[in-house]
């Protein structure tokens, strides 16, 4: 059965470069324990795949996100 | 050659804003070009942090845009780096303006190009 091709979530927001400062966006990218979730299961295209990861590595050295949710403290 | 750059300051949290602006200042006047403008610099203020940074459960968070030659980069960066009140920086390459999307207009096509 042909998996239903996702579209991009962030092509439709109409934002075209991801800024790693709104962590509320790139949260909605990452799975429960932080981290990134794929672009098979997102539906993110290519290019906002890799300003994603290049934005959740900057916002996690800025301690906007986790590196590990629910580890420890 | 001037170019755009971004940082974000992550401040101990038991400073006030008053301090915090002197210290801001400091940097800022390292990065001192005659064209280019004054730094902007944006108060995020308290936040807690997603992990703890030296012990610290919150920090003060400063977001500075500003352009500068190339050369004056290390030795603002040195400042920053030895300052004991800041936990944590990040110093990017700022991508400009974010372009907005142009509204994609329905043009009537032409009756011979359908």
């Amino acid at each position: 059965m042909r998996r239903r091709n996702k579209s991009c979530a962030i092509c439709e927001s109409g934002v075209r470069v991801v800024d790693y400062k709104d962590d509320r966006l790139l949260s909605r990218f990452i799975t429960e324990r932080g981290k990134m979730l794929p672009s098979r299961l997102s539906g993110t295209c290519g290019r906002h795949q890799r300003q994603l990861s290049t934005a959740i590595k900057r916002a996690r050295e800025l301690a906007l996100l986790p590196y590990i949710k629910g580890f420890g403290g | 050659m001037t170019r755009q750059y971004e940082a974000v300051y992550i401040f101990d949290s038991a400073l006030d804003e008053a301090t915090i602006t002197e210290h801001l200042d400091q940097f800022h006047s390292l990065l001192a070009q005659p064209t280019a403008a004054a730094p902007a610099c944006n108060h995020w203020g308290k936040r807690t942090l997603a992990y703890p940074i030296k012990n610290h459960e919150t920090g003060y968070y400063v977001i500075a845009q500003f352009e500068t030659a190339t050369e004056a980069l290390p030795e603002y960066q040195r400042a920053v780096k030895l300052d004991e009140s800041v936990l944590r920086h990040l110093i990017v390459l700022n991508d400009g303006p974010q372009p907005v999307v142009p509204e994609v207009t329905p043009t009537e096509t032409k009756d011979g190009d359908s």
